[in-house]
């Protein structure tokens, strides 16, 4: 028993630590490119009829059926105020698995379009610069330059983290 | 461990050794006898290294000689065993019992032993000769002994063994079950049980200190035969020709063999049945379960949607159409199968309920008869586990209130024993648990004269019997004018009727004076599937639980009535009903906001009616309900969500709560 806790220690340390390199998912946004960690990530799909859940604030689009299963969606546009655009041939849903406060959950995430995998290096990553109050920091595990591009590495389980949705949810009512 | 386990029986022999036999008279022999094991015992804990248990030795030695040796051994005994509790208690101490996994595996199993062993203990109360509860009896016994010892739970191995020994004499017909002896048999069981129940993980009914060996418990178990003896001697005294009534019970024997043989009794086929139910019974993970009951819900709409695919329907080709509708057939018998995965017998539930009528039998001296129907009916495992408490408080009460006592039941000519059927069966898509008594009946005039003075009822008004009846169903009714430990606490039916309609289940009550009562439970299959009427607002889509819609009605001019410009009522059969608009509590943009052109539903909740106004009905579908997760656990309003028959997801309503929170909805 003591041998697998201390293997779990190894494994949390692991991942709270600096080691940021990986295989990461890249994604569009309005101009900029997101990158999520693969291991988050169960599934992409084309967007499928989302059904609206009433008194969830504006960036909550519902939820879909997959396969059976009852998945919340969230628009990571309108999530990081960025101006709404219409759903196209390339809009996604990517479906992760995040860590709830009662265990593992799907949640799906809608981005204008995926790009590619990326083996990042732990050199290619850099800590966010401090932007301020402003910008959304806390979701942020670091920014990434490849090929000249810079890729914003996100913390998605922050980003799709509910409490903050409950937070909304009180400021709504 | 294993040597610790040796010391562990050297105490538990010991104890056991003062219980059965007693100190003896002289306390010159008490230290001779008892002095030569306290020192191997003290002896043998030094050598192990359990320094708790030696120095509560060596102070039972010590104590004996000083003090009267028969209490200091009584003291002394005690004092072992908490020490070797305290050494039990070494978090060091690493035992197979710390497994969480392997310890919810034995409560499990032996809970259903324990369940199993009870319902063979009452037939074998019938029928004392019944060799095939006996032995399923001293399997069970055995099996938790065996479980119990692997993980190092001492008492229950302890009590357990003692059970099995004195079961393995009456096997071997040394003696017969006697009444009595169940009654010993049975509190063992209870005193396994309340181990059970202690070392159940999450146990709603856990207890906090393990329950201590009850010594007398033990004396008791080891007193059966003695017992049984005492009792079959004084028949024999009481029958003076004994041979003739052996000769006839022989010759009665030989008639039942016979009719045995020619065809086997409803028991012994049930018995069979479950013989073989037992052996191919697989334990699976529910998440599993859930798993495939989506996988099949996902098959029948992707079916569905081959099936009507244009191009497909095209095609006239008579072995096509032939194979796709066997795949049809195939795909709905799967998800049925799926479906009935999750059901459980209540035969187990109604098990239970035969224990508590024969112990209430005992408490209030009325000879009770119960026999149950339909108990290989299958119903919602949660439903199941839920409908425990209610069906306890209404046998209690069928028990207390409707049996008349003995001597009543004699004067007005029933027979001596009472009846009580608790029957389950089948009908018209839901299961109907009936539970009859032939006692008194209900008491129309004391029930209005109570409620009259409860203030349940306007004076002078006039109720038809069924009215009379739904009264004591309301809350704070109680008419048992002598509040008893088992009934009568005023928390009595209105609390049943709850739980049921939280099951989405109905009661009925049907009673005759004189005659006894009979109350109808009428329950779901399952809770995991909702009838559901599919409403449209908008684009959206909604899904009414089926089971409080009262009506549907299409609005006229005068239906709608604005009271102080802010709430609608409708006038609906006479009577005004308050009206939500769902496209305004939900923010929807509705086809029409006339409500002329939308469609009413009314709906009934806590016996509390409203209506909805919705844009349109589009029709009544099976739907299997699904959490929306902890994201949506605070909308208000939503009960959770079903994937509809074109793979959509619709969300259930919660009536409930759209009915109470009707004034603030949301606005946007």
């Amino acid at each position: 028993m003591s041998t697998s806790l201390a293997a779990k220690n190894e494994i949390s340390s692991a991942v709270a630590g600096e080691t940021r390199a990986g295989k990461y998912l890249t994604f569009q946004l309005g101009q900029e490119e997101f990158g999520v960690r693969v291991l988050k990530v169960r599934e992409i799909m084309g967007v499928q009829e989302i059904t609206r859940v009433p008194q969830t604030p504006p960036h909550v689009k519902g939820v879909i059926n997959l396969r059976g299963k009852v998945v919340p969606v969230i628009d990571l546009r309108l999530k990081f105020a960025l101006p709404a655009a219409d759903y196209t041939q390339r809009t996604c849903i990517i479906v992760t698995q995040i860590m709830g406060e009662s265990g593992l959950i799907l949640m799906g995430a809608i981005v204008d379009g995926v790009c590619e995998v990326v083996n990042l290096a732990a050199a290619d990553i850099e800590d966010t610069p401090d932007f301020g109050e402003e910008t959304a920091g806390q979701y942020l595990l670091g920014m990434a330059k490849v090929k000249g591009k810079v890729k914003i590495l996100l913390d998605i389980d922050k980003v799709l983290c509910t409490q903050d949705l409950d937070q909304l949810n009180a400021i709504v009512k | 461990m294993a040597a610790y386990d040796g010391l562990r029986q050297q105490v538990e022999e010991l104890a056991l050794r003062l219980v059965l036999t007693g100190p003896e008279s002289s306390g010159a022999r008490i230290v001779e006898t008892w002095s030569r094991a306290l020192q191997t015992l003290q002896e043998e804990a030094v050598r192990e290294g359990a320094s708790a248990l030696a120095e509560a030795a060596r102070g039972v030695l010590r104590a004996m000689q000083i003090s009267d040796p028969a209490s200091a051994l009584q003291d002394g005994i005690a004092r072992l065993q908490q020490a070797l509790e305290t050494r039990a208690a070494d978090p060091a101490e690493t035992s197979l019992a710390q497994d969480p996994e392997l310890l919810a595996d034995f409560v499990l199993e032996s809970r259903e032993h324990l369940a199993s062993l009870e319902s063979q203990l009452l037939v074998l109360e019938r029928d004392p000769c019944d060799s095939e509860a006996l032995n399923a009896i001293f399997r069970s016994f055995h099996t938790i002994k065996g479980l119990a010892g692997f993980l190092g739970f001492r008492e229950i191995q302890v009590v357990a063994h003692e059970v099995e020994t004195v079961l393995d004499q009456a096997r071997n017909l040394k003696f017969q079950v006697t009444p009595a002896a169940i009654d010993v048999i049975l509190s063992s069981a209870d005193y396994l049980g309340r181990w059970l129940n202690y070392l159940s993980p999450a146990g709603q009914n856990a207890e906090m200190h393990a329950p201590s060996l009850d010594p007398e418990l033990l004396a008791q178990i080891g007193l059966i035969p003695s017992l049984a003896e005492r009792a079959g001697r004084i028949e024999a005294k009481q029958a003076p020709d004994s041979q003739r009534n052996e000769l006839a019970n022989l010759a009665a024997a030989v008639e039942t063999v016979e009719i045995e043989e020619l065809t086997p009794s409803p028991e012994e086929r049930k018995a069979e049945v479950k013989r073989r139910g037992e052996t191919m019974t697989v334990k699976v993970n529910t998440a599993k379960l859930d798993y495939l009951v989506d996988m099949a819900g996902e098959l029948v709409i992707a079916e569905t949607l081959v099936r009507h695919d244009p191009e497909l329907v095209k095609v006239k080709n008579a072995r096509l159409q032939r194979n796709l509708a066997q795949l049809t057939r195939i795909t709905a018998e799967l998800q049925k199968t799926a479906m009935a995965m999750r059901l459980v017998s209540i035969g187990p539930l109604f098990r239970k309920m035969t224990r508590l009528v024969r112990d209430l039998s005992r408490q209030f001296g009325k000879p009770i008869d119960i026999q149950t129907e339909g108990d290989e009916i299958e119903l919602d495992r949660n439903i199941v586990e839920e409908l425990a408490d209610p069906l306890m408080h209404m046998v209690r009460n069928a028990v207390d209130h409707g049996i008349e006592p003995l001597e009543l039941r004699k004067s007005l000519g029933k027979p001596g024993t009472a009846k009580v059927l608790l029957k389950a069966q089948h009908q018209a898509g839901q299961v109907v648990i009936e539970l009859s008594d032939d006692g008194r009946g209900l008491d129309r005039h004391k029930i209005l004269a109570r409620g009259l003075e409860k203030g349940l009822v306007a004076a002078g008004s006039v109720l038809s019997d069924s009215q009379i009846d739904e009264l004591i169903f309301k809350p704070g009714f109680s008419t048992a004018a002598q509040i008893t430990n088992v009934s009568g606490r005023g928390v009595g039916l209105d609390v049943v009727r709850r739980h049921i309609e939280k099951l989405r289940g109905r009661i009925e009550i049907r009673s005759q004076t004189g005659q006894g009562t009979t109350f109808l439970l009428k329950l779901p299959l399952t809770l995991a599937i909702i009838d559901g009427l599919v409403v449209g607002v908008g684009s959206e889509r909604y899904i009414v639980p089926l089971f409080a819609v009262r009506g549907i009605f299409r609005p006229k001019e005068e239906t709608i009535w604005t009271v102080q410009q802010r709430a609608e009522m409708a006038l609906i059969r006479g009577s005004l009903v308050p009206v939500i608009r769902l496209y305004q509590r939900f923010g929807v943009p509705p086809h029409s906001e006339d409500p002329q052109k939308g469609v009413l539903i009314l709906a009934e909740v806590e016996s509390q009616k409203f209506c909805l106004l919705v844009d349109e009905v589009i029709g009544k579908h099976e739907v299997v309900i699904k959490s929306l997760g902890e994201t949506f656990a605070k909308v208000a309003g939503i009960a959770g969500g079903a994937i509809l028959g074109d793979g959509r997801v619709g969300l259930i309503l919660d009536l409930d709560k759209l009915f109470r929170d009707k004034g603030n909805g949301a606005r946007r």
